[in-house]
């Protein structure tokens, strides 16, 4: 079993480790390795539009994920134990997000975006000022609507095997709703909301098939990185790829030490 | 100022050039080492109606947004920009002008500059996304430099819509260890792909020149929508299909690590190839091919128009588009360019091949690009 | 009680419901609006009534029937590989390292897939296992550009939407159970059969369902380690939206596309309920 694990862990990393290697290539070429240097991290790191394009990346990501998970699991305290139209309604709803290609999803929703646009921003521009464009506001909506509709089938899934008899023992013993909730409910669908997190965090994150359509003038990590690798891939791609990698294994350790830490003082 | 840097060889040159491409020494000394930057500051000096007029921050906005192809601008010259001009320019880079049109067309994209080529820019005004510039904004812009080849595309009823910015070939690029020698007709181009070089051969993941060389294997004109035509050219690439490595315009990887052997290739790909890996050569097909032309235009929804002339009035300085096309290795149209430049450069059998070998070459035609027949070629093309 | 439940369930469910609305149901519209228009001759779209979208679809017959086949192969091959490792994660582990076991499977994926699928082209291409495999006789072995090399592919980027739901499912397994049947005498795999697998079912058929789903629009991976020779329907419809600019058609591919999904789910569906029918314990999307 533990063979197995470490099996698949490799096979998870082994690319990974080809793109660490070829980053530290003498050589233009991000396929072979040619002596030894780190000139490829320097240039990354002062090329202006990777730093640009790495910063929309995470922003998007991070409030995208993060409300993606409030709404999400909000809508799926809802959903669950509820019968009737509107939860068929819903049903359908999330799974229609869920399985809409992303080519799909991202067409469609620049084409309805930049038609309603051009409808409202007149009256805008008027009235405010302002105007609407597509952005780091589109991104978000785009990515947070699949990435909430998994939320929901996660969370969700945990609620619907939460044993009832729980949430009644908590409130024949006095506990208002919203303690049940944070007593009770919470803790036991906390390992759903991270996963659901984690999900939404690295799908944004790594996507590139709608931001592609969406981003309108915003150029995200991927879309640099394709954009990148058309015409001859260097290693400076290698280099931003190694240091992403190294960063978030960096804040996960980091993570990982704290909660060891008050996990051993509650114990203490 | 004149003598003090001794004029640099051709073959010094081009050890400067590739050393400078392979990134071992910076452009400050590359331009010292070859004499370039002397010449530029000289004619910096010498002619200061040619720097950009225009440099005054609160004039042009903070940012100007450029769509562009990737490897086909010098960064340091963007910074320069951002300090004369307080605008910073944000890139965005594409992979086909199919693309680029899709996103314009669909609105929304934000630019302010874009990079169309030829064939693209009649589709551009007669679906009103573009519009004429303003020349007068663009004083950097002597219609008499440029090589009219490589300028008359932009100007469609007498309206100047976009101004030249480089121009170069489709044609094969060979790795000759492999191929036993020069590959310069597509006859044996796709003749091979089913015989000796079985799974060693890439066409592009775009139908104008997949197709259109497909055509000319044929005899057929590199822009031909003749239906009976385009059926020929279909049958010999869904013929060809099995055997080929990949339907790839990212072709440079499998190229270098000598999975493939032969490809369709673009002049400045086949140069960057054949500075790092002088077995990978360059040819022309010599039953023709493609000859194409890019230009600066400015979409008609740009957000920042100001910031935009400013940009291209400022690529199109000569000392500034020298630096560019050291740093692309594109050939340019300018005459006032290519005083500039090297001759070793401007005699670089890839970005400057000799006159006949041009001849039998087209410019994509607008046509080619919106067929839909043509469309659908390429579709059960790589669906078969 | 009951109505300060519903007001509350209402208060939770309106976000969701107005993203639902602007960026999921109008952009829907939209595309089925698209469908039965016409493309003008410099391409996109105009305003029409045309069932020819529809009638053209076969045209388009090839990558529908690449995507049909490969789909449903590449959640298995995903599935039968995710889920020994979600067990090792959710049973085995102790609990000082699930955390970290977990997210170090979602990690690589913060790495660009387009990065990711380049790593694999140089692991599948000439210098790479081929040339392994060379060393030790086995010449001229050809991997990228195959339908092999899209399944690694498939397999590499979809694992942790596999393993995250099949583990979320063993998560809960109560050990206790297994201790209890082993004391009963019952071998390790009858109690699998019979405690652990029935409880990671609704884990298994979500993640297989995403999957599958995501799978079915595919194109970044057929494009990148298929060569461009591999064409399913995303690729199909990014070629119609990209390349040709036929939005009204690409809009009818589309429109196909998510009929076959929704059928797809409909059978689903069933053969979910119809296994949930015979067990109370098991509820599914």
């Amino acid at each position: 079993m533990r063979f197995y694990a470490l099996a698949v862990y490799a096979f998870l990393y082994l690319p990974i480790g080809i793109i660490a290697l070829f980053s530290f290539s003498a050589g233009r070429s991000a396929s072979s390795m040619e002596g030894f240097s780190l000139q490829w991290y320097g240039r990354a790191l002062n090329n202006p539009f990777v730093m640009e394009a790495l910063w929309t990346s995470l922003r998007v990501a991070f409030v995208s994920a993060v409300l993606a998970t409030l709404v999400g699991t909000a809508a799926a305290l809802a959903l669950t134990g509820m019968r009737g139209r509107l939860r068929a309604t819903f049903d359908l709803l999330v799974q229609i997000a869920v399985m809409i290609p992303g080519i799909v999803i991202g067409i469609a929703t620049l084409i309805a975006l930049v038609s309603v646009f051009d409808l409202v921003n007149p009256w805008l521009e008027q009235i405010t000022g302002w105007s609407l464009a597509l952005g780091a506001g589109s991104l978000i909506g785009a990515h947070g609507l699949f990435t909430m509709s998994l939320v929901v089938l996660l969370v969700r899934g945990r609620l619907e095997t939460l044993d009832p008899a729980l949430i009644e023992a908590s409130s024949d013993l006095g506990a208002t709703p919203l303690g049940t909730f944070r007593q009770v409910t919470l803790p036991q669908i906390l390992p759903a909301i991270l996963a659901g997190f984690l999900l939404a965090f690295t799908f944004s994150f790594d996507d590139f098939v709608i931001a592609f359509f969406v981003a309108g003038a915003e150029t995200t990590l991927p879309i640099y990185v394709f954009s990148s690798i058309r015409r001859g891939v260097t290693p400076e791609i290698n280099a931003i790829g190694t240091m992403v990698m190294v960063a978030s294994l960096t804040l996960l350790i980091i993570a990982q030490l704290l909660l060891r830490r008050s996990q051993a003082q509650r114990r203490a | 100022m004149k003598n003090d840097t001794t004029p640099i060889s051709r073959t010094a040159f081009m050890e400067e050039l590739r050393r400078y491409q392979k990134g071992s020494v910076t452009r400050r000394h590359f331009l010292g080492v070859t004499g370039l930057g002397t010449a530029m500051a000289v004619m910096g000096g010498a002619l200061p109606g040619l720097l950009p007029t225009r440099a005054r921050a609160q004039d042009i906005g903070d940012r100007v947004v450029l769509a562009t192809w990737p490897n086909y601008h010098d960064p340091a010259n963007f910074d320069a920009f951002a300090q004369q001009t307080g605008a910073l320019t944000q890139v965005n880079v594409f992979g086909s002008n199919e693309e680029m049109l899709a996103k314009i067309q669909a609105g929304g994209s934000g630019w302010d500059v874009f990079v169309p080529t030829n064939y693209a820019i009649p589709t551009y005004v007669m679906a009103d996304l573009i519009e004429p510039l303003d020349l007068s904004k663009i004083p950097n812009y002597d219609a008499a430099a440029f090589d009219q080849r490589f300028a008359t595309a932009g100007t469609i009823d007498g309206k100047v819509y976009a101004v030249p910015k480089n121009w170069g070939t489709t044609g094969i690029a060979f790795n000759s260890t492999k191929t036993g020698g020069i590959v310069d007709s597509w006859k044996t181009f796709f003749d091979g792909a089913r015989d000796k070089f079985d799974g060693r051969v890439m066409v592009h993941d775009y139908q104008l020149t997949t197709i259109g060389n497909a055509l000319v294997y044929h005899g057929f004109s590199f822009n031909s929508v003749d239906p009976a035509e385009l059926a020929e050219a279909e049958k010999l690439l869904i013929d060809v299909k099995p055997h080929l490595y990949a339907i790839s315009s990212d072709y440079q990887p499998a190229m270098r690590n000598g999975d493939a052997w032969l490809t369709m290739c673009w002049t400045g790909d086949g140069k960057q190839m054949n500075v790092d890996m002088p077995e990978i050569g360059f040819a022309l097909g010599k039953e023709g091919g493609e000859i194409w032309s890019d230009y600066y235009a400015i979409p008609k929804d740009a957000p920042h128009k100001d910031a935009a002339y400013a940009l291209i009035n400022y690529l199109l300085d000569p000392n500034v588009n020298a630096t560019e096309a050291l740093a692309h290795g594109y050939p340019v149209a300018d005459s006032r360019t290519n005083a500039l430049l090297p001759e070793a450069l401007l005699n670089d059998p890839i970005l400057y091949p000799a006159a006949g070998a041009l001849d039998p070459l087209e410019f994509g035609a607008a046509v080619t690009l919106t067929d839909p027949n043509r469309a659908e070629v390429m579709a059960r093309f790589k669906s078969a | 009680m009951a109505m300060t439940q519903t007001r509350g369930r209402a208060l939770l469910l309106t976000p969701a419901a107005l993203w639902y609305a602007a960026l999921l149901l109008l952009p829907l519209a939209v595309v089925l609006i698209f469908s039965f228009g016409e493309r003008t001759p410099i391409g996109g779209y105009a305003p029409g009534f045309t069932l020819a979208q529809y009638a053209n679809l076969p045209a388009r017959m090839a990558a529908f029937r690449n995507t049909l086949t490969l789909a449903p192969v590449g959640t298995l091959a995903a599935l039968l590989i995710a889920y020994p490792l979600a067990y090792f994660l959710a049973v085995r582990v102790s609990v000082r390292w699930k955390t970290l076991l977990l997210v170090l499977v979602i990690v690589p994926f913060w790495t660009s897939i387009l990065i990711r699928s380049y790593a694999w082209i140089f692991l599948l291409g000439g210098k790479g296992l081929p040339a392994l495999l060379a060393s030790i006789g086995f010449e001229d072995i050809r991997l990228l550009n195959s339908p092999f090399a899209v399944l690694v592919g498939i397999v590499y980027g979809y694992l942790p939407l596999m393993v995250f739901p099949i583990y979320v499912a063993l998560e809960k397994l109560d050990l206790r159970l297994l201790e209890a049947a082993a004391d009963l005498g019952a071998p390790p795999w009858r109690s699998f059969v019979q405690i652990t697998l029935p409880l990671s079912m609704p884990g298994v058929l979500t993640g297989s369902m995403l999957v599958f789903i995501l799978l079915m629009g595919e194109f970044l991976i057929p494009a990148i380690l298929g060569g461009g020779k591999v064409f399913f329907v995303g690729n199909a419809l990014v070629d119609l939206f990209l390349q040709s600019r036929n939005w009204p058609f690409g809009s009818a591919v589309a429109v196909a596309l998510v009929v076959i999904m929704l059928i797809t789910v409909a059978i689903y569906t069933r053969v979910v309920k119809r296994y949930a029918a015979g067990r109370d314990d098991v509820a599914m999307m």
